[in-house]
C-alpha cells in the first residue's frame, strides 16, 4: 500500500484527494496545511488518517511514500526539497516551481536520492489527449512536427478575479510572473512536449487588456502571445487572453503529412488529412468527413461517461495513478524530465520578455491553502 | 423603526465594528444603526471592494463617525486592528466559496476564529453578533414540521454536497467553542432567505435551472424569506440588546408565501419563463438517485443533489419568529407584500438593465 500525504489544503487539494482515493493500492496516511483548521477541515471530509500543520513533523511522523504539494507556487520549491530530503517521492502542483533553476536543482535532488518527481501538468492526460498522443507516435502528423497552436484563455470574472484585481497584495501579484505564472503553463506544457531542442527561442508580444486598463490595473498582463521556434524549424504559438471569445482552451498541431485538432473544452479531437480532394469534392467531402468525426467525438464522450470515467479530472487520475505505478516499478515517470525543464525555461523566457518579473529575490516560504 | 436613544447596554457612542459592511446585509445594518442614532460605526471591508455606498454616506459629510476599515480577515493583524476599542462586533462577512468548500471554509471559518481570537484578547467587548444561515439546520428529524431554533444541526455537513452548508455548520461550531471557551459574549443569528434589492436570486427553496429549464420544486412548502431590511433590523436588535448571551434566533418574516405563489408572482411581475412542477416524491426521487449515482460513478457526477439537500430545502416546513419577537422585540419593519413588491421592482430593473 503506497503511502500518500498532501500539504496544502486549499481548493485544488480536494481533486487531488478525491482523484488518489480512486486509485487503488494506496492510502492518504495525513494531510498538512500551516492553517490547523484548514488541515482539520480536509481530514474531516475524507477518510484522511491524520492532520497536521508543520510539514516537516507529518513527514518525519507519517512517512509518506509519495508527497503532493498543492500549496501556491511560492513553496512549491522549498516543499518539494523538503519532502525529497526526507525520502519522499513528489508530486507538485503546477507550476512546477517559479524558475528554471529551482525545478532542475529539485529534479538533481531527485535523481540523486533515486526519488521521483512530476508536475501537475494534468491537461496532457486527459483521453483525448492521450488519444492526440497516439496519433502523433503513430506518424499520423507524417515525419516531424511543423507548428503547433495552443490557446490557454482564462475569463477574469468572479470572485477569484474581483480579488485579485482589488487586492494589490493578493499573492499571485507576489509570483514573479504575476497571473501569468499561475496559469499558462497547461499550455505552455502542451507545445513543450513536442519540441526536440533543449533551447528554442521565444519571442513575445504582451500587454495589459483595454478592458483591465479601464479598471485602472497596470501590473496584471492579461494578454499574450508567444512565437516558439527551433533550429529544425518546427515553430508554436502560444496565446494567453483574457478577453477572447470563446475562452479557449485547445491545441492544434501539425505535420508534414496531417494534423490534429484537441478542443480541451469540450473533449473533442479532429484528424485533419494533408492530402486535398479533387476539384469540387474539396469542398463537399471534407465537411462530411469532419462531420462523422464529430459524431465519432460524441459517441466517445458518451461510452467514457458510461464508463464512469469521464470526472472533471480524470487527466489528473491517469496522471497521479501512472505516476505511482512508475515509483512501483522503478519506470520512468510520465512526464519527462526534460519536458518539465523545458516549460520551465520557456517561461523564465516569456516573463524575462514580459518584464513581469521584477528580480528575482526569493519570497518567503510557506506553506499554506491554495485558494 | 422608531430612533433608539441608546440603552446603558450599548451607548450611542459606542464604537461598533460591522464586517462584510459593503455587502447586502451589511449595508441595511450600517443604514440600521445610522437612524438610530449609533453613529461610530467602523465598516470592514476587503481591500477590493470598492464600498462605493459607504463612500457615499461618508461624502454627505452628515456621518463624520462612520469610517472605513480595509483589511482581510484572514490577516490577524488586521482582525486586531479592527476590534481595538470596540463594544460590539457585528460579523457578517463569509464566504459562499462557491462550488469549493476550502474556499468557503477559509473566508468563513478561518475569518471567524481570527475574528474571535482578536476579540478575545480586546477588553470591553460587549456583544459578537454572528450571521449564520438556516442551512445549519439538517431539518430531518422525523415528524417534525415547525423548523424552531432547537432544531437538529446538520451532523455530517460534509454530505450535503454544499460549501455553503458545511462552513457555516462549521462557523457555528466554532462560534459557540469559542464563546464558552474564551467567554466572548456572543448571540447568533440564523436568517432564512434573505431577499432585496442587491440579491435578486431566486431562491434554490423555490426550485432549481441546472437542467436549462427550471425546475419547480418548492411547491406548497412556504418559503423562509427574510427581507433585507427585516433581516438587518433584526440584526442591530441582537447587537444592542442586553441579556441575551448564548442566544440563537432564527429571522424569518411573517406571512410566508408559498413557493407556488412566489415563482407565480415573479412570472406575473418579472418576467415569463418555462417552469416544470416536479412533485415532492419526483424531487426525493432525483435527489436519491442522484446521490447513488455519484457514489457508484465515484463522483463523475459531484453529489450537490441528496437526501440531506432535499430534507434540507424541499421538504414541507413550517417556521417560527416566536422567539426572535419575543425576546428581542423584533418586528417585520417592511410588510411581505411590500417587500415582495420592492424586490420585483428590483427585479424587472436589473432585467431591463
Amino acid at each position: 500500500m503506497l503511502k500518500v500525504a498532501i500539504i496544502g489544503c486549499g481548493k485544488i487539494a480536494d481533486s487531488h484527494v478525491e482523484q488518489i482515493l480512486r486509485i487503488k493500492g494506496c492510502e492518504i496516511v495525513a494531510v498538512c496545511d500551516r492553517e490547523p483548521l484548514m488541515a482539520q477541515q480536509c481530514y474531516e471530509r475524507y477518510p484522511v488518517k491524520a492532520f497536521y500543520s508543520d510539514a516537516l513533523t507529518m513527514l518525519r511522523e507519517a512517512r509518506p511514500d509519495v508527497v503532493h504539494i498543492t500549496t501556491p507556487p511560492e513553496s512549491h520549491f522549498a516543499l518539494a526539497k523538503m519532502a525529497l530530503e526526507e525520502g519522499s517521492h513528489v508530486y507538485v502542483e503546477k507550476p512546477f516551481t517559479l524558475y528554471e533553476r529551482d525545478a532542475r536543482a529539485l529534479i538533481d535532488l531527485a535523481e540523486s536520492l533515486g526519488l521521483k518527481v512530476t508536475a501537475g501538468h494534468d491537461d496532457q492526460f486527459t483521453h483525448v489527449a492521450r488519444e492526440m498522443r497516439r496519433l502523433v507516435h503513430e506518424g499520423f502528423l507524417g515525419t516531424r512536427v511543423v507548428h503547433m497552436e495552443s490557446y490557454y484563455c482564462y475569463e477574469l470574472r468572479g470572485a477569484y478575479a474581483n480579488a485579485l484585481l482589488g487586492d494589490k497584495n493578493h499573492w499571485v501579484r507576489r509570483l514573479p510572473g504575476k497571473l501569468l505564472q499561475n496559469v499558462i503553463s497547461h499550455g505552455v506544457a502542451r507545445i513543450a512536449e513536442f519540441l526536440t531542442s533543449e533551447s528554442p527561442k521565444v519571442m513575445v508580444q504582451a500587454s495589459i487588456s483595454p478592458e483591465l486598463q479601464r479598471r485602472g490595473e497596470a501590473e496584471i498582463v492579461d494578454e499574450l502571445r508567444v512565437i516558439i521556434s527551433e533550429e529544425s524549424g518546427t515553430t508554436a504559438y502560444f496565446t494567453f487572453s483574457s478577453q477572447l471569445r470563446p475562452s479557449l482552451h485547445s491545441f492544434h498541431i501539425y505535420g508534414d503529412k496531417g494534423g490534429v485538432l484537441l478542443d480541451h473544452d469540450q473533449s473533442t479531437l479532429v484528424k485533419l488529412r494533408g492530402a486535398r480532394f479533387k476539384s469540387y469534392a474539396e469542398k463537399f467531402l471534407p465537411p462530411l468527413i469532419l462531420a462523422k468525426q464529430y459524431s465519432g467525438n460524441f459517441l466517445r464522450n458518451v461510452t467514457v461517461f458510461l464508463k464512469r470515467n469521464f470526472h472533471m479530472k480524470s487527466g489528473m487520475k491517469y496522471l497521479i495513478e501512472s505516476f505511482y505505478r512508475s515509483i512501483e516499478l522503478g519506470i520512468p515517470p510520465p512526464i519527462p524530465y526534460r519536458e518539465i525543464l523545458l516549460v520551465a525555461r520557456i517561461m523564465d523566457a516569456i516573463f524575462e520578455q514580459t518584464g513581469t518579473r521584477p528580480g528575482e529575490e526569493r519570497l518567503n516560504v510557506f506553506a499554506n491553502s491554495r485558494s | 423603526m422608531i430612533p433608539d436613544s441608546g440603552s446603558e447596554f450599548i451607548r450611542q457612542d459606542d464604537l461598533i465594528l460591522v464586517t462584510g459592511a459593503a455587502g447586502f446585509v451589511g449595508l441595511r445594518v450600517i443604514h440600521n444603526l445610522l437612524e438610530r442614532g449609533y453613529h461610530r460605526i467602523r465598516c470592514f471591508v476587503r481591500p477590493s471592494s470598492s464600498a462605493s455606498e459607504i463612500v457615499s454616506l461618508i461624502g454627505t459629510g452628515q456621518f463624520p463617525g462612520l469610517h472605513i476599515y480595509r483589511g482581510n480577515l484572514l490577516s490577524h493583524e488586521d482582525c486586531r486592528r479592527a476590534v481595538q476599542d470596540v463594544a460590539v462586533v457585528i460579523h457578517l462577512a463569509a464566504g459562499r466559496g462557491e462550488k469549493s468548500v476550502p474556499d468557503a471554509f477559509l473566508n468563513s471559518v478561518v475569518t471567524t476564529r481570527n475574528l474571535l481570537d482578536a476579540c478575545a484578547d480586546q477588553q470591553g467587548i460587549r456583544r459578537v453578533v454572528h450571521v449564520s444561515s438556516f442551512a445549519v439546520y439538517s431539518n430531518a428529524e422525523p415528524g417534525q414540521r415547525l423548523l424552531c431554533e432547537s432544531g437538529e444541526i446538520e451532523k455530517h455537513p460534509e454530505l450535503r454536497g454544499e460549501a455553503y452548508c458545511f462552513a457555516k455548520t462549521k462557523q457555528e461550531e466554532i462560534a459557540r467553542k469559542m464563546q464558552v471557551e474564551r467567554k466572548i459574549p456572543s448571540v447568533i443569528l440564523r436568517p432564512g432567505v434573505v431577499y432585496g434589492p442587491g440579491n435578486l436570486a431566486i431562491s434554490g427553496r423555490v426550485g432549481i435551472d441546472t437542467f436549462g429549464v427550471f425546475l419547480h420544486m418548492g411547491g406548497s412548502n412556504r418559503i423562509p424569506l427574510s427581507y433585507v431590511d427585516n433581516c438587518a433590523e433584526a440584526v442591530v436588535l441582537a447587537a444592542l440588546t442586553p441579556g441575551i448571551d448564548g442566544e440563537i434566533f432564527n429571522v424569518v418574516d411573517d406571512d410566508l408565501p408559498t413557493s407556488r405563489e412566489f415563482l407565480r408572482n415573479y412570472k406575473r411581475n418579472v418576467k415569463r419563463f418555462r417552469s416544470i412542477r416536479i412533485p415532492k416524491a419526483g424531487s426525493y426521487l432525483l435527489c436519491w438517485l442522484w446521490e447513488r449515482y455519484s457514489t457508484w460513478s465515484e463522483g463523475q457526477l459531484p453529489p450537490v443533489f441528496n437526501r440531506r439537500r432535499w430534507n434540507s430545502l424541499w421538504r414541507k416546513t413550517t417556521y417560527s419568529n416566536q422567539k426572535i419577537a419575543q425576546v428581542l422585540g423584533w418586528k417585520q419593519v417592511v410588510p411581505t407584500k411590500a417587500a415582495m413588491d420592492h424586490y420585483f421592482e428590483a427585479c424587472r430593473a436589473a432585467d431591463h438593465a
